[in-house]
């Protein structure tokens, strides 16, 4: 077992277009996961939706404006207003990315990495226990998609986030397609990556698809999950035992039913490598 | 190069138009054989001004449709300059376009186009304001008949008051049913159109000069019932009929909450 914790099980991204059938049909999903921004306002569908889904489902708490590595003070009204709405929502845990979005002067709404050295694990670690302090639960911290790597690294990503938890006590969310992409940018084995991390600190699974741009990859989230990636995935379930899995979806939606195959497909995936059938796509 | 100078500089080179890093951020970087610096910082780049832009087409879909690609881009890119975002949520990054709209234009492009983006900004206002707490009919029905001179309303969180002085509206519906733009013209006489948000449908009307002096007058202004009564006094024996189908017209369209009592 990664967690000392009962996998949720196979999960979807809540997002607007599916919400009328998730709530007409209950599919067969065993949790859902919320873009916390997406919640943060005052009235509406919005609010409506994630009450009447929440009734019915687990959810977790995504978010993707913390910027836990950025320059400037974390933003307490924010972190207030996450806490009001993870007291609504009750959340199986709450998430963000190991990332900075924001920088001295304004928000930059994208997931900028990080160099890996002492100095951002001070930074991170220090923010990550204020964070927790106010959440009053441990941070769970997804690892991006990068296509830059700061000279200055004085570790590897992996390394960095096994000393981030152990330093500050934060869990991981790890995004196995975010390995891959990352992997084939940089030149690294996404299985030193998996493997390098502390399996028990490993909270949730991420699942989405990637653009292929020829030599290198964007993590669009607006295609299927890849081959290589589902490979990735079984070997993961098989290293670290069964661990919440979430599909995500972004762009270009699909029909539902589509989706829900997908997630059919995590499943069947899952069920192999747990068996411990070495067999895949 | 210290975290802090490191992302200022990375920042600086996101926010500025030339996709082509200075020497000191370039130096910071390590290129891969699949990917180099430069293309990895491209992504970035290309990627902070497309997300944006995105944004700004989705809240102001008539602005857009009416400007075209070209035009609506370069007055985005122009506010993206002007005004880089502050909020967390990129649902924010549009509330100044009008403004922006008034300086960045000469008149008489500027007053239609900014009325315009003004509508499409009361929709995003009114799709998640607050529910407040909606006045009822059945509420009202059982109001003593001795409260109803001192009944006091205001509009509810999501209504949005909008003093439309050219054909705004009618661009927007053209927009919502991808129909041809109808060329931009003044009205006769200004008109007031209502946006809000009844349960979790956005509505909007216009409304005549006399109602909306008597909404005005009474959930903005602070009227009581009886206040509008006399207001409405030229209609002799009428006006309290008059007050109360108008009071009952907003109730059932879900504008109002009640003030004190």
């Amino acid at each position: 077992m990664s967690i000392e914790s009962p996998s949720l099980g196979y999960g979807l991204g809540l997002r607007t277009p599916y919400y009328q059938e998730i709530l007409e049909q209950r599919p067969n999903v065993d949790w859902f996961e919320v873009i916390s921004e997406n919640y943060l306002v005052e009235g509406g569908k919005p609010l409506y939706y994630l009450d009447a889904i929440g009734e019915h489902y687990p959810l977790v708490m995504h978010g993707v404006s913390l910027s836990i590595g950025g320059p400037h003070e974390l933003d307490r009204d924010y972190l207030r207003r996450l806490k009001q709405l993870a007291a609504r929502v009750q959340p199986q845990w709450i998430s963000d990315h190991l990332c900075w979005s924001r920088g001295n002067a304004h928000q930059l709404h994208d997931l900028l990495p990080l160099p890996f050295t002492e100095e951002s694990l001070q930074h991170v670690a220090t923010r990550v226990r204020q964070v927790q302090d106010v959440i009053e639960r441990p941070l769970v911290l997804e690892n991006v998609s990068s296509y830059l790597r700061s000279a200055d690294d004085q570790f590897t990503e992996w390394q960095f986030l096994a000393a981030l938890s152990e330093l500050s006590g934060c869990e991981l969310l790890l995004d196995v397609n975010n390995v891959y992409v990352s992997a084939r940018n940089h030149g690294f084995e996404p299985w030193d990556f998996i493997s390098g991390l502390p399996k028990q600190r490993v909270r949730q699974l991420h699942l989405a698809g990637h653009s292929d741009y020829g030599s290198y990859l964007i993590d669009t989230h607006d295609q299927p999950v890849s081959d290589p990636v589902w490979q990735l995935y079984q070997r993961t379930l098989r290293h670290l035992g069964p661990v919440s899995t979430l599909l995500e979806r972004d762009d270009h939606y699909p029909p539902f039913a589509e989706l829900l195959g997908e997630l059919d497909q995590a499943r069947a995936y899952a069920a192999v490598a747990l068996e411990g059938v070495p067999t895949c796509a | 190069m210290r975290l802090n100078d490191w992302q200022r500089e990375l920042e600086s080179y996101l926010l500025g138009s030339d996709p082509s890093a200075k020497p000191a951020l370039r130096a910071s970087l390590l290129g891969s054989l699949a990917l180099s610096a430069e293309d990895g910082l491209a992504i970035y780049h290309n990627a902070y001004r497309a997300r944006l832009l995105d944004a700004l087409r989705g809240d102001y879909p008539a602005v857009h449709g009416w400007l075209g690609d070209v035009e609506f881009d370069a007055l985005a890119g122009a506010y993206i300059d002007a005004h880089p975002s502050q909020h967390f949520s990129l649902r924010w990054l549009g509330a100044e376009l009008a403004s922006f709209i008034d300086t960045y234009l000469v008149p008489e492009q500027a007053i239609p186009l900014g009325e315009l983006a003004r509508l499409e900004w009361a929709f995003s206002l009114a799709f998640d304001a607050a529910a407040g707490e909606p006045l009822s009919m059945a509420q009202m029905a059982s109001l003593p008949a001795e409260d109803w001179p001192a009944l006091q309303v205001r509009l509810l969180p999501s209504v949005q008051w909008q003093v439309c002085r050219y054909n705004s509206l009618a661009l927007w519906r053209a927009c919502k049913a991808q129909s041809e733009f109808p060329g931009s013209q003044t009205l006769e006489q200004p008109l007031v159109c209502l946006i809000w948000r009844h349960g979790l449908v956005s509505h909007y009307r216009s409304l005549e000069p006399n109602e909306a002096a008597a909404l005005h007058g009474m959930a903005v202004a602070g009227w009581s019932f009886a206040e509008l009564c006399a207001q409405l006094h030229e209609l002799g024996e009428g006006a309290p009929l008059q007050a109360a189908t108008w009071l009952r017209q907003w109730l059932s369209d879900g504008l109002l909450q009640r003030h004190g009592g």
